[in-house]
């Protein structure tokens, strides 16, 4: 009787902990997946960027970058890379987002066609943008189709200055972006109810005054979801660099680590280089988001949903 | 206030589906107008094509005699209830009342005035500001209708605003709603499913079935002059009771034959039916219309099935023949499950019915 | 009743219809004008790829004018652009000549074929003859050439994109389920961890990884590249999966419940049904990521590359090949368009629940 008394009241007790203990032990094994295979290589890393050459511990990684012959060009290429590609593709994402919410006819064709570049592998769209920004390449070819370029003229879109350079990389990187960003935006219109913005329309607005008013405020969690994965991504940008320029034409700071790790050869402190710049970039990456963070309100909004 | 006209009002979704049929109706200035219906018939669509949120497919709109059909919601002067409110949850009942006003660009002081009239005669004055997130769902209604009326419209559209409100709160906020309609003099479409509704709103209701317009008419006209079986048995509550009878005609006397009863008509009824060629009609009686009565006075019995007690009058359901007919009897005497009752109908009051296509005789 | 005339308006309607619909297209064009040519120049013969300016649409057929040239015969090919035959090669050898037809022009001709057209020579001074194109001639060439190496290629990436889905939606879908039903403590460390991962370059965990790999023995393995890929990829399941569950409410599983049954049972026989093409739609959504990884493979495979390692490295030596590189991406974009034309009816699914 005493043992039934017992194991009953265990029974229940076992299941209050269970039922309290749920979700943490649903969680569990992302925690310990990060655990494992990202706070290691990370931890291994940061350790790197201030481990010198003999092994000690040192700070000359940071100075070694700081010197670097292309550490205030990587710099300044990132931040104006960064500002334009986010803005122009916020509002490029925006648009279309906003023109596939009118649910006009063929609208979910649309959807489908300006979610490609999204599908795109890197080395695909990467072949796609040097074959056609080559002297001979398909964007020249168009232009003399259409006249704008007379016989024989080229523009010759990969070399010149780096404002050039600069130009056409955002433009191609924003074609590439915009549909992650779009889809974003677009769920977090559709979770708008309709009747909130119709209201809108009966009482006086015309569509831009319902969209400043009524649709954007009400899409400024999403907004702030958007831009925040689109800051984190554009501040790593380097690949399409790379394959449109080459290495060290036009630096930026992720490059600059891929750079050290893979490309130079026989340089002595290349490690060093490489996981001081790596070090670079998390915290620039880090700070910004964090700002962003904050001055979007983002926990703020937190703190109001607890109170 | 303002009048409201449509004109054969059409209209169609895609190819196939009809929502609203030929729909034509004048409203005169002032009038509380109910458009009633079960859920489909199109009573929304037509408020929506009003407002300008629909599309009109054929058919004119005319407010105050100007043609509105290809105007915009904000050109045509109409304020809006919707059924789930569309309050802007990011701004305060004060803004959200306030948002028309600063766009006709009213000055600050007139703005202000308005808006605390509006929220004075909605009673949510200590609201202001406040965010919807923090009002329940009663206030926020009243919101709404707050930023309704303080645009001072030529129409009001109410988009069936009490359906989301508990019972005891819808009957005293319909009470409301009405002495708003007079006090502001407006001219207002309101759209329910509820016939209750409608019945102690309305200045004149057009139900609506399918699309299309089956009856316009006071609510007296609605309720003791049914144009067919649908409305009869819509309108009302209890419904009217509906009975197949076969009708004898015999040297100028009519009598309604059905298994459980024998009915004399009386000279008016039997004046209007002699001439009828159909044999077969289905015969329509009001709850309240059948009496409990003596014995010796009773046209048939019935052994009372259930009886639901109301307060003030008691619902007794009998059974005839395949269907329950239920009779408003007084409470007093108190009538058990199981008792015989005998009962009659009120000779003025009975209502007749084509088998076939369900119209009125 | 009164009718008002209604047809300048409607004109007007009309015309506004028309010009929307127009400017829809447009854009439409302008963003996949990049994807049109490159779907084209994995359609162009080697030749087409490097004249100037590159044809707008692939030739189906290559006429060609043959007679008696200094070396042996003289093959002419017709220029559209030109509007005239240019010389493209002068050989006494019909082998050269196939070669060149197969390679260049992605016309192969039989050998019979070629030599019966030497013959009309005989008779006549200038020839002409007409020969239907290889569309296909550049996919064949990759996974001929790049082939060996392409399909295991493509095998490979195929199972890590499983391992990395399979992986993925376990432990980031059961984070997700936590995230959508409970309240609990962390559970916004959880909603910004997902950018906290993202925060430190992918690029140099793979470095230290590579140890970390290799001592599991997963160097070099799809396995080991799933874990790799699975740890951006969980992050982004998380907030997917608990989108997706926030989407379907809780009163459903409660009332499984009530009718005798525990939160797992009720999670495996009404939730997760109905979850399914959501999931399937953040399955998909994954595996676009894995697919598409090219630098991380790069870096933690050797001898068993993926199918984008070899697509990437085509590209980056195909100088001279440029259709063949643009047949390979195309290859590797097919399956992602598909996926993607899936995904597209869940977004709102997928995106509309969580946000910062």
């Amino acid at each position: 009787m005493g043992m039934t008394a017992i194991a009953r009241w265990n029974g229940k007790t076992w299941k209050k902990i269970s039922k309290g203990a749920a979700p943490y032990l649903l969680v569990l094994p992302v925690v310990l997946y990060y655990a494992a295979f990202w706070l290691r290589p990370v931890i291994t890393s940061v350790i790197a960027s201030f481990t010198g050459a003999a092994g000690q511990f040192t700070l000359e990684n940071f100075a070694l970058v700081f010197h670097e012959e292309h550490f205030i060009a990587a710099v300044k290429n990132t931040t104006i890379i960064v500002i334009f590609s986010v803005t122009l593709e916020f509002f490029g994402a925006l648009f279309l987002a906003l023109l596939i919410d009118r649910k006009f006819r063929g609208s979910d064709l649309f959807l489908f066609l300006a979610m490609i570049p999204m599908a795109l592998p890197a080395a695909a769209a990467g072949a796609m943008w040097t074959t056609g920004l080559t002297a001979h390449g398909w964007m020249n070819s168009l232009l003399g189709y259409l006249g704008i370029l007379a016989e024989g003229e080229k523009i010759y879109w990969l070399v010149g200055s780096d404002a050039k350079l600069l130009t056409t990389l955002i433009v191609i990187d924003a074609w590439q972006v915009i549909p992650s960003v779009m889809i974003i935006l677009l769920a977090g219109l559709q979770n708008i109810q309709e009747e909130v913005k119709e209201a809108g329309y009966v009482f006086g607005g015309d569509y831009f005054h319902v969209l400043r008013k009524i649709t954007l405020p009400l899409l400024k969690p999403t907004i702030t979801t958007a831009i925040i994965l689109r800051l984190i991504s554009a501040i790593q940008i380097w690949l399409i660099i790379v394959f449109l320029f080459g290495f060290s034409r036009l630096p930026v700071l992720l490059e600059r680590v891929v750079y050290y790790t893979k490309e130079v050869r026989g340089l002595y402190v290349a490690g060093q280089m490489a996981a001081g710049y790596t070090l670079v970039v998390a915290a620039v990456v880090s700070l910004a988001a964090l700002v962003y963070l904050q001055v979007s309100g983002a926990f703020k909004r937190e703190e109001e949903q607890l109170t | 206030m303002a009048t409201l006209t449509l004109n054969n009002v059409t209209k169609r979704f895609g190819k196939k589906v009809v929502a609203v049929k030929d729909f034509s109706l004048e409203v005169p200035d002032r009038e509380f107008l109910v458009l009633l219906g079960p859920s489909g018939c199109g009573k929304t669509t037509t408020l929506r094509m009003v407002a300008g949120l629909e599309e009109v497919t054929e058919g004119t709109i005319l407010i105050d005699e100007v043609d509105v059909t290809d105007l915009p919601p904000r050109r045509r002067d109409v304020s809006m209830v919707f059924q789930n409110y569309a309050i802007w949850p990011h701004m305060t009942v004060y803004e959200n009342i306030a948002y028309a006003l600063k766009l006709k660009r009213m000055d600050k002081k007139t703005m202000d005035k308005t808006v605390k009239e509006a929220a004075e005669m909605t009673g949510i004055a200590e609201l202001l500001e406040r965010y919807p997130a923090q009002l329940s769902g009663g206030q926020q209604q009243r919101v709404a209708v707050a930023r309704a009326i303080a645009v001072k419209p030529k129409l009001f559209l109410l988009d069936e605003p009490l359906s989301n409100l508990d019972a005891k709160l819808r009957v005293a906020t319909r009470t409301e709603l009405k002495a708003i309609h007079d006090k502001t003099e407006a001219t207002t479409i309101f759209v329910t499913h509820d016939q209750s509704e409608a019945m102690s709103l309305a200045d004149r209701i057009v139900i609506m079935k399918d699309g299309e317009i089956v009856q316009i008419g006071s609510p007296d006209d609605v309720y003791h002059r049914s144009v067919n079986l649908f409305v009869a048995d819509f309108i009302g509550t209890p419904p009217t009771n509906l009975m197949d009878v076969d009708l004898k005609v015999e040297n100028g006397d009519c009598r309604l034959v059905n298994p459980d009863f024998d009915l004399n008509l009386s000279a008016e009824n039997a004046a209007n039916l002699k001439d009828h060629d159909k044999k077969t009609l289905v015969l329509g009686v009001r709850p309240e219309s059948i009496v409990l009565v003596p014995e010796e006075d009773g046209v048939l019995a019935a052994q009372c099935l259930v009886s639901e007690p109301q307060g003030s009058h008691q619902i007794v359901a009998i059974e005839l023949g395949d269907r329950m007919v239920k009779i408003i009897a007084p409470s007093d005497p108190r009538i058990e499950a199981g008792e015989t009752v005998h009962l009659t109908f009120k000779q003025e009051a009975l209502a007749f019915f084509d088998k076939e296509t369900g119209l009125r005789i | 009743m009164k009718k008002t005339k209604k047809k300048p308006v409607n004109i007007a309607k009309a015309a506004k219809t028309t010009i929307f619909y127009i400017f829809v297209v447009g854009v439409m064009v302008a963003l996949l004008l990049p994807i049109y040519f490159i779907i084209s120049l994995s359609f162009l013969s080697t030749r087409e790829a490097y004249t100037y300016p590159l044809p707008l649409v692939p030739a189906l057929k290559t006429q060609f004018k043959l007679e008696q040239g200094k070396r042996g015969y003289l093959l002419s090919v017709y220029d559209r652009v030109e509007g005239d035959y240019e010389s493209v090669l002068d050989t006494a050898e019909p082998e050269k000549m196939q070669v060149y037809l197969k390679s260049q022009l992605a016309t192969p001709m039989t050998m019979e074929d070629i030599e019966q057209q030497i013959a009309r020579l005989e008779t006549e001074d200038v020839i002409y003859f007409t020969r239907r194109r290889n569309l296909l001639g550049n996919y064949q060439t990759f996974f001929g050439v790049a082939g060996f190496k392409a399909v295991p290629a493509l095998i490979r990436s195929l199972q890590i994109c499983a391992m990395t889905i399979i992986i993925s939606l376990s432990i980031g879908g059961m984070a997700g389920y936590a995230f959508a039903r409970y309240a609990f403590k962390g559970k916004d460390l959880l909603k910004f961890s997902t950018l906290f991962v993202r925060m430190f370059p992918g690029v140099a965990i793979a470095i230290p990884m590579i140890k970390i790999l290799v001592g599991l023995n997963f160097y070099d393995k799809p396995i080991g590249l799933s874990l790799v890929y699975s740890i951006g990829n969980i992050a982004l399941t998380v907030w997917i999966t608990a989108s997706i569950f926030m989407g379907i409410p809780e009163s459903l599983e409660e009332a499984a419940q009530v009718f005798g049954g525990s939160k797992a049972r009720a999670f495996l026989r009404i939730t997760l049904p109905l979850a399914l093409p959501g999931l399937a739609a953040a399955a998909m959504y994954s595996f676009l990521g894995a697919w598409n990884e090219t630098v991380s493979a790069i870096i933690l495979t050797q001898f068993n590359p993926t199918f984008s390692v070899i697509v990437y490295q085509t590209v980056l030596g195909a100088v001279g090949q440029v259709n063949l590189a643009a047949a390979g991406g195309m290859a590797m974009a097919i399956p992602a368009v598909i996926f993607t034309f899936f995904i597209r009816r869940y977004i709102r699914q997928m995106w509309g629940g969580v946000t910062i």
